[in-house]
């Protein structure tokens, strides 16, 4: 188990849902929006350890919602793990300059999904409580 | 002989003897008497001499008159020519205006000649140039011909539409005159300059207008001057400009469509292929998260196959190769049917789902596949753009007295914008104001329109009001 909270915001109620259940049963603490305004409020509001944020959410997106928890002193050090279907849009330059840690391309697999957060919050591979995975 | 010449010579001898007689008088030791006689000899002799003088003189003039009231009546004396004049006198001078009126007509013949093939050139010339002209005028690219001075020498149609300027007022002016395109005009004299002749260059220029930017592919090219110009040696440039906007356009568009299509097919896919993991993986704690997990991997894979149904559907309805078969249909069973296949949706927003029907026969001659498609869009439409816990009415009407009937989907969505009402059934075209709303190709409701105006000959329906909902729908004709 671990006390780590992470915030994750897809306006896809699916991805959402199968997302939040991979890092519930992983142990973590979730917490979810539906766009990026919201997620952005929560995240102030809340200090999550991680985001995990889609890129094409309505209000505001996820490169946006980068940008914005960077430039607040309270999560400016928060760690953002984009999960985007349109991966290969993306510059280098655009994540990089919107602070992005990571940058996963859907379809994703959870499994993949939950090494990657584990490996970005300080290098403990995390297993999932009910992960058949070897 | 002639009298003149007989008379001449009288002349001349007279005045021989009185001079003769003049001087012998003179000389000392002839008699006083003698002396005497020979000088009255000699006053006869000058007398004679005075006398044919005097008529020598008058048959010249006489001929001289001649020859000039001859002359001044010939109208052309290259005509005719021969001014007949009397034997001896003046006789050498008509052979003389002969031999120069002769030089002069070929000298004539030779110019006419030569008038007659530039003349001749000068036609060919004008026609060419007609042709060329009329090539110029005809081409759907803008064209500017310019000469060493950078003034606009020829330029089509085509050209004044795209720089804004009346074609009637070229004719040899300045650029700077009648292009108020600063840019354009740098161009040109660039290529003017650095350029030899021959040389090509192609870039890329926008031009602003009160209607938008329009983008072009300029080719410019150096020419010689005689090109231009007969008669000019230094070079001009003739400039070519191809509209690429539409194109532009086109192609933005085509990114923006395998974008958006690439979105749209990964998004379900990331659903199935995430939610089968998880199945796999045992992460689904009791048989109910099982049952969900399956529901959502069932649902998931309709909505990949409805777009790519979608894709398949307007991609064959444009290139013609459609098959259609028409056959009578119940709108109210196709209808029921679409609402099935959406309740999932719906019932994930907790977006209230009611329909009002009409009998089932009621029948319109339809392709039962198509028109089960449109009503789907229709449908998936209402669900995206109506937020969390809003409502949907399906309705079909039959007019019996126009023996139309009517189908309605009416939410309780975002509306659309007056100003994005007109586009909303152009392939690709998304309101911007909604985009945030939902995810979506712009392909959905153009195909719906295909299918019930192209197809089946009906009518699309729109009403919408910002804030309030959307109403969309059609009419078919009743099988009779």
């Amino acid at each position: 188990m671990t006390d780590k909270t992470i915030l994750v915001a897809d306006d896809e109620t699916h991805i959402l849902n199968v997302v939040s259940l991979k890092l519930r049963n992983a142990g973590f603490t979730v917490l979810t929006a539906q766009d990026g305004q919201e997620a952005l409020e929560i995240a102030l509001a809340e200090r999550p350890d991680l985001v995990i944020t889609d890129y094409q959410m309505p209000l505001l997106s996820g490169l946006e919602l980068s940008r914005r928890l960077h430039a607040e002193p309270a999560t400016s050090g928060t760690p953002v793990i984009l999960l985007t279907a349109r991966g290969y849009l993306l510059e280098p330059r655009d994540t990089q300059e919107s602070g992005i840690t990571r940058m996963l391309s859907k379809p994703f697999s959870p499994r993949h999904l939950l090494a990657t957060v584990s490996e970005v919050l300080g290098g403990q591979p995390v297993t999932s409580a009910t992960s058949t995975e070897q | 002989m002639g009298r003149s010449k007989l008379v001449f010579c009288v002349t001349l001898a007279a005045l021989a003897c009185g001079t003769l007689l003049l001087v012998l008088a003179a000389v000392p030791g002839w008699g006083a008497a003698t002396g005497g006689r020979l000088l009255a000899l000699a006053a006869l002799c000058c007398m004679i001499s005075a006398i044919g003088g005097v008529a020598v003189i008058a048959a010249l003039r006489r001929d001289c008159n001649r020859l000039t009231a001859r002359l001044r009546e010939t109208s052309s004396p290259l005509q005719d020519r021969t001014v007949s004049l009397p034997k001896g006198g003046f006789a050498f001078l008509q052979r003389a205006l002969s031999e120069l009126a002769d030089s002069a007509e070929r000298a004539v013949a030779d110019a006419a000649f030569r008038a007659k093939e530039l003349e001749v050139q000068l036609k060919v010339a004008t026609a060419e140039r007609h042709h060329a002209e009329a090539i110029i005028y005809s081409i759907s690219d803008a064209v500017l011909v310019t000469d060493a001075f950078d003034e606009l020498v020829l330029a089509n149609d085509a050209a004044a539409r795209a720089f804004g300027f009346e074609l009637g007022a070229v004719g040899r002016k300045p650029l700077d005159q009648i292009l108020h395109d600063p840019a354009m005009i740098g161009l040109i004299r660039q290529t003017r300059r650095n350029d030899g002749e021959s040389a090509r260059r192609v870039t890329e220029h926008t031009i602003h207008t009160n209607t938008g930017d329009r983008t072009f592919k300029v080719t410019l090219s150096g020419v010689a001057g005689s090109a231009v110009d007969p008669g000019q040696s230094h070079g001009g440039v003739v400039a070519v400009l191809h509209d690429m906007t539409r194109e532009k356009e086109v192609a933005e568009m085509k990114n923006d469509f395998v974008s958006m299509v690439s979105h749209e097919l990964r998004t379900p896919l990331a659903s199935i292929k995430a939610y089968v993991e998880m199945l796999i993986d045992g992460e689904a704690r009791d048989s109910k998260a099982q049952r969900e997990f399956y529901d959502v991997i069932q649902n998931e894979a309709n909505r990949l196959g409805r777009l790519i149904d979608n894709i398949l559907s307007i991609a064959r309805i444009e290139s013609g190769l459609v098959r259609v078969t028409r056959q009578p249909q119940s709108l109210t069973v196709i209808v029921k049917d679409a609402i099935e296949v959406i309740a999932p949706q719906a019932k994930q927003k907790q977006i209230a789902l009611t329909e009002r029907l009409t009998p089932v026969f009621y029948q319109t001659s339809a392709d039962r596949d198509m028109l089960h498609q449109a009503v789907l869009n229709l449908l998936s439409n209402a669900v995206k753009y109506t937020p969390v816990g809003g409502s949907i009415s399906a309705e079909v009407d039959v007019d019996e007295a126009a023996r139309k009937v009517i189908v309605r989907i009416i939410d309780t969505g975002v509306g659309i914008p007056p100003k994005d009402l007109p586009f909303v059934f152009d392939k690709f075209y998304r309101a911007e104001a909604n985009s945030r709303m939902a995810s979506g190709t712009g392909l959905g409701l153009s195909l719906v329109k295909h299918i019930i105006e192209t197809v089946h000959h009906g009518r699309m329906l729109l009403e919408s009001q910002v804030g309030k909902g959307s109403t969309f729908g059609f009419e078919l004709d009743l099988c009779e």
